[in-house]
């Protein structure tokens, strides 16, 4: 059969691409969604995702020594709720802004490195359209992860320890519906950060065009910001860095609670977030897309 | 409703332009790819951009295809700028540049049906359709990972298809098919072009482009070097290059050197090379059997088409000396 024997007929009425639907940020979404769990990279972190809490909690029911030096780590055979908690506070710590970074860093190079840029920006969807649809993209698939990775997290505290009564911060008893309630707080307080480091993961990835220093970079961001609230250095600096409201939710759950680092490290998030990804829109919109 | 062919015969009665090109510029750091390039593509036409690697056709199609900003200069399609809004430009615009590039995890059949969703979705009941067009429906359940460097052409012109244009711009699109793939290739754009599809197609082969095409540019260092119709360049195109080798190729060289009908005479290789038309080929012949000379080789291993090619993007004397 030659490559022409299947040619639809001239006369047929098929509908003009003119009078078609011009796709917007919404379609872009869906498709890069489409990919993202096309990817076997996305399902191979879901799977540890899911696994490694089971695994943690397993092998720390089956010790002697529990991780005291951690935030809620002397509670983990008391109660199944300190599972989330101490997998938040390690994971605030480098395995979150990694996740972040994982998802987002390469969500434009990898447009670069399969030289597929112009095949989508010369489809009848915008520059725009393309940028807000990966955003969200990026933004749906890191914030799934975490969640996944919390609810896995709580799901194997309370299967192998079980839904005791628990401690808040400030170490006062809480029921076991306020200790619900504060896993959940805890762990959807970490997500504007988040958000934030995966802001820079894609701004990184747009203007570098580089899989690779979209993840390292934010990542090695994260680990300068983290050395630094280790020195005794100014406080307005530390207070201005993106790993603090990693750590807010903890006036939330203290007794008697206090709100300001909360919405001041929403406010840090918000700026991140914005600052990086305006940027990125700049660079994105104006490039030339010369390879591929 | 109007279908596709009523659209596309609608544009060919248009006066407008399908692709109107005006002192586009392009520059990146010190070498212009791009030079002041002027051209109009009209409805119908199958109109190639040949010239040799390097000559500025692929930037003038990213520039078509709003990939790249020119610096200067404007490039309508059917009237409307392609900056600062491709999109709405190039509604009625397929086609790829350089190879067709793909997701390599997903298979064929998802790779079109995620752009058909970039299109808005109303074409994606036509994947099977154009994969069976280009004949990759047994495989279109691989990843295209695993496709030869002929397949992926094909599926970037079922890409194309899939958008149902009216202009189909095709970058060297016999690239690393096999001689099969060349000959169905070729048949494909002329049976588009019957359809009413305008086709712009670029090129370094002069046959191919002669074969093809109704209208011609030739780009040289980014500026075109001519433009019209094959039957033009073709009438530009009367002398081939000869290769003559004689019992005294010096002696040869000046006899040929001085002849009217004769440019770029000089030996190189050991051979005379040369210019010139059928009919002075005819009478150098007898003039060198007349000097007692006896001719060993006198052929024209490329055609007068090629020839005029070569001649008019191969670089100059004095821009080698510059």
């Amino acid at each position: 059969m030659s490559l022409t024997s299947t040619i639809s007929s001239p006369s047929s009425q098929r509908q003009s691409t003119t009078e078609l639907r011009r796709p917007g940020a919404g379609t872009v979404f869906t498709v890069e969604m489409r990919k993202i769990l096309g990817q076997t990279k996305t399902r191979a972190i879901a799977v540890v995702l899911v696994v490694a809490p089971w695994v943690f909690i397993l092998l720390v029911l089956h010790q002697d020594r529990l991780p005291l030096e951690t935030l809620y780590g002397r509670y983990l055979k008391v109660s199944g709720f300190a599972t989330p908690m101490v997998v938040l506070v390690t994971g605030a710590q480098w395995v979150f802004p990694l996740l972040a970074s994982v998802v987002s860093g390469d969500m434009f190079s990898s447009e670069d490195n399969h030289g597929t840029f112009k095949t989508i920006l010369t489809r009848s969807t915008s520059r725009n359209a393309i940028f807000w649809g990966k955003v969200l993209a990026a933004v749906a698939a890191t914030t799934a992860l975490i969640l996944l990775l919390g609810a896995s997290s709580l799901l194997a505290g309370l299967v192998t320890v079980g839904a005791q009564s628990f401690v808040d911060v400030g170490s006062g008893g809480i029921s076991a519906a306020q200790g619900l309630g504060m896993v959940a707080g805890s762990w959807a307080s970490v997500l504007p950060p988040i958000i934030g480091f995966a802001a820079i993961a894609l701004c990184v990835s747009i203007v570098t065009r580089s899989s690779v220093l979209g993840v390292v970079i934010p990542v090695v961001v994260g680990l300068v910001f983290q050395m630094y609230t280790f020195l005794n250095a100014w406080d307005t600096v530390r207070h201005s860095l993106l790993n603090t409201p990693l750590n807010s939710w903890r006036g939330l759950f203290d007794h008697p609670s206090y709100a300001t680092p909360f919405w001041h490290g929403l406010a840090v998030s918000a700026v991140y977030t914005v600052l990086f990804l305006s940027v990125g829109y700049f660079v994105f919109r104006r490039r030339d897309v010369t390879e591929g | 409703m109007w279908g596709s062919y009523g659209r596309r015969m609608s544009r060919l009665d248009s006066d407008v332009p399908v692709v109107s090109a005006r002192e586009v510029t392009k520059t990146f750091g010190s070498l212009t790819a791009v030079d002041r390039v002027s051209m109009e593509v009209h409805p119908g036409d199958v109109y190639g951009l040949l010239g040799p690697n390097g000559a500025g056709k692929t930037t003038f199609m990213r520039i078509l295809f709003g990939l790249i900003r020119p610096d200067s200069g404007d490039l309508h399609l059917w009237g409307t700028s392609v900056q600062p809004n491709p999109v709405a430009a190039l509604t009625a615009v397929a086609g790829f540049v350089e190879t067709p590039q793909f997701y390599p995890y997903l298979s064929g059949r998802a790779n079109l049906k995620l752009l058909a969703k970039l299109d808005g979705g109303e074409s994606r009941h036509r994947v099977s359709d154009v994969l069976e067009t280009v004949q990759l429906a047994d495989r279109a359940s691989d990843q295209v990972r695993g496709y030869s460097y002929g397949m992926v052409q094909r599926l970037g012109v079922a890409a194309a298809l899939l958008r149902d244009p009216s202009l189909l711009v095709l970058d060297e699109p016999t690239n690393g098919l096999d001689p099969a793939g060349i000959r169905d290739m070729k048949a494909l754009v002329r049976q588009l072009a019957e359809q009413g599809i305008t086709i712009l197609l670029s090129s370094h082969n002069m046959s191919e482009v002669d074969e093809i095409c109704t209208k011609v540019a030739i780009m040289r260092r980014g500026q075109i070097a001519f433009d019209g119709s094959t039957q033009e360049l073709r009438g530009r195109a009367d002398r081939a290059t000869r290769q003559l080798d004689t019992t005294d190729n010096r002696q040869a060289l000046a006899l040929v050197e001085g002849r009217a009908g004769v440019t770029r005479a000089k030996l190189q290789g050991g051979m005379v090379i040369f210019d010139a038309d059928d009919r002075t080929v005819e009478q150098i012949s007898r003039e060198l059997v007349t000097a007692g000379l006896a001719i060993g080789t006198l052929n024209a291993p490329t055609t007068a088409l090629e020839t005029l090619f070569f001649r008019l993007t191969e670089p100059r004397p004095e821009e080698d000396a510059a």
